[in-house]
């Protein structure tokens, strides 16, 4: 228990790090059409164990993002986002929930629970991140094609960064 | 308050997404400046688009007083382009009653260009200072015809597509002068006639009109040269021009008075009557 503790607590801190001092230099303009931010931190608290008390993943989340939002000077905007998405994973979680069940000790990785769980996971809860965090950063649906363009391309430059990531860094138990 | 507790267990998760967000927005909003700004003017973001609807549905119903005004800048424009065409030499100091020509805009209310003699009325008459003899000029470019009769609120205009058509005409950077009439059915074609031989013309040249007679002013521009004819036995040039206007479409039109029109009149008149 104290491992598994120890494990998600130093991914915490690593993808965090990982996002202050990597992605957040990497911002694409594609010639004046959309804005590519590569935001991988949303794996750190998306893979928390899948029977972590909800209410713990939230008070994660939202302490994740406002930690973020002091480097990216946005207070409130990636801490919403990170609430929100931490909900919606609850949703998500039953939704994708498989024939047998979750076994106790599960956490959302690919040699637990499957390539296709993994990706379907991922994709609708980084979609679903994507998609809030313009949103919220635009603030009015007025923007709402620039959003849409914007959350597409950062949506698959993140996915490729978080996928990838997945097979260099195997945390194994 | 156990059952408060209970409910507390049951939807803590919940409860504390909504007020983890509240705290958010709370953040948000107060932190950043331009979301502040948004969160404010968004509403009044429909409201601005709804009053801009109406702007423009306003604005089309004023077109016609826009024309309006267009029309009367075109005059001004236009007479000042005849004040430098009039005194080509230098550049002149503007001054409306030195120039002797000024521009009343009139719209065109009815005309004909596929009879023998063909008419124009313009929905401007006396009340707005048009007067019989006055040139009628499509803008700076072409000519439409001479003002014939004058009612309170309506002229009446012979086109210069009408056999009686007799518009002294010279050629622009050339000597001699001849007169402009229309022979030909075709409402863009005309004829440049008494420009005699001994003047070189060539194709492609500019008509404009001669100043000569006190209905256009110097300068105007009628046509090109499209072809020249020589008749044997004809001291003079038979000349095709092809007109700048299109008589046809022409909706509007500028009236030239020209002010010492009655003075050069009466002397001419004086010393034919001796």
């Amino acid at each position: 228990m104290n491992n598994v503790l120890y494990i998600h607590g130093l991914r915490l801190v690593l993808v965090f790090l990982a996002q202050v001092l990597i992605f957040r230099q990497a911002t694409y303009s594609l010639e004046g059409i959309a804005f590519v931010h590569i935001l991988y931190y949303p794996m750190a608290f998306l893979m928390l164990p899948i029977k972590t008390s909800r209410s713990l993943v939230l008070l994660i989340a939202f302490l994740f993002g406002l930690c973020l939002d002091f480097f990216y000077n946005s207070p409130g905007i990636h801490a919403a986002t990170c609430v929100f998405t931490a909900y919606v994973r609850i949703l998500v979680i039953a939704f994708l929930e498989p024939f047998h069940g979750y076994s106790l000790d599960d956490s959302p990785t690919i040699h637990r629970l499957g390539l296709g769980w993994y990706v379907s996971f991922m994709s609708i809860l980084l979609l679903v991140h994507v998609f809030t965090y313009f949103s919220l950063e635009a603030f009015s649906l007025v923007y709402f094609f620039s959003i849409f363009i914007n959350s597409l391309f950062t949506f698959f430059a993140s996915f490729a960064a978080i996928f990838i990531s997945q097979f260099l860094f195997r945390f194994k138990h | 308050m156990h059952n408060i507790a209970l409910i507390f267990f049951r939807y803590g998760s919940h409860i504390l997404f909504v007020a983890l967000e509240i705290l958010c927005f709370f953040l948000i909003v107060k932190y950043n400046q331009d979301k502040r700004d948004i969160f404010i003017n968004s509403s009044n973001f429909y409201a601005g688009r709804i009053t801009e609807q109406g702007d423009k549905m306003k604005q089309y119903l004023g077109l016609q007083e826009q024309n309006d005004s267009l029309l009367r800048e075109n005059a001004t424009l236009i007479e000042n382009l005849i004040t430098i065409e009039y005194s080509s030499d230098k550049i002149p100091e503007y001054d409306s009653l030195y120039t002797g020509f000024s521009i009343i805009p009139a719209y065109v209310c009815n005309s004909s260009i596929h009879l023998n003699n063909n008419h124009l009325t313009l929905c401007k008459g006396s009340r707005e200072g048009i007067r019989p003899d006055m040139g009628v000029i499509a803008s700076h470019k072409g000519i439409i015809g001479i003002v014939r009769n004058v009612s309170e609120n309506f002229s009446h205009v012979i086109s210069i597509l009408h056999s009686q058509t007799r518009i002294s005409c010279s050629i622009k950077g050339r000597s001699g002068h001849g007169s402009l009439i229309w022979t030909s059915p075709d409402p863009q074609r005309m004829t440049l006639t008494s420009i005699p031989k001994h003047e070189t013309v060539m194709k492609g040249d500019t008509v404009i009109t001669s100043g000569y007679s006190t209905i256009f002013p110097k300068g105007i521009l009628v046509g090109t040269i499209e072809k020249i004819e020589n008749q044997a036995g004809s001291n003079s040039h038979y000349i095709t021009v092809k007109l700048f206007n299109d008589m046809a479409g022409t909706n509007y039109a500028y009236v030239v008075s020209n002010r010492f029109a009655g003075e050069r009149l009466q002397l001419e008149n004086e010393v034919a009557n001796e």
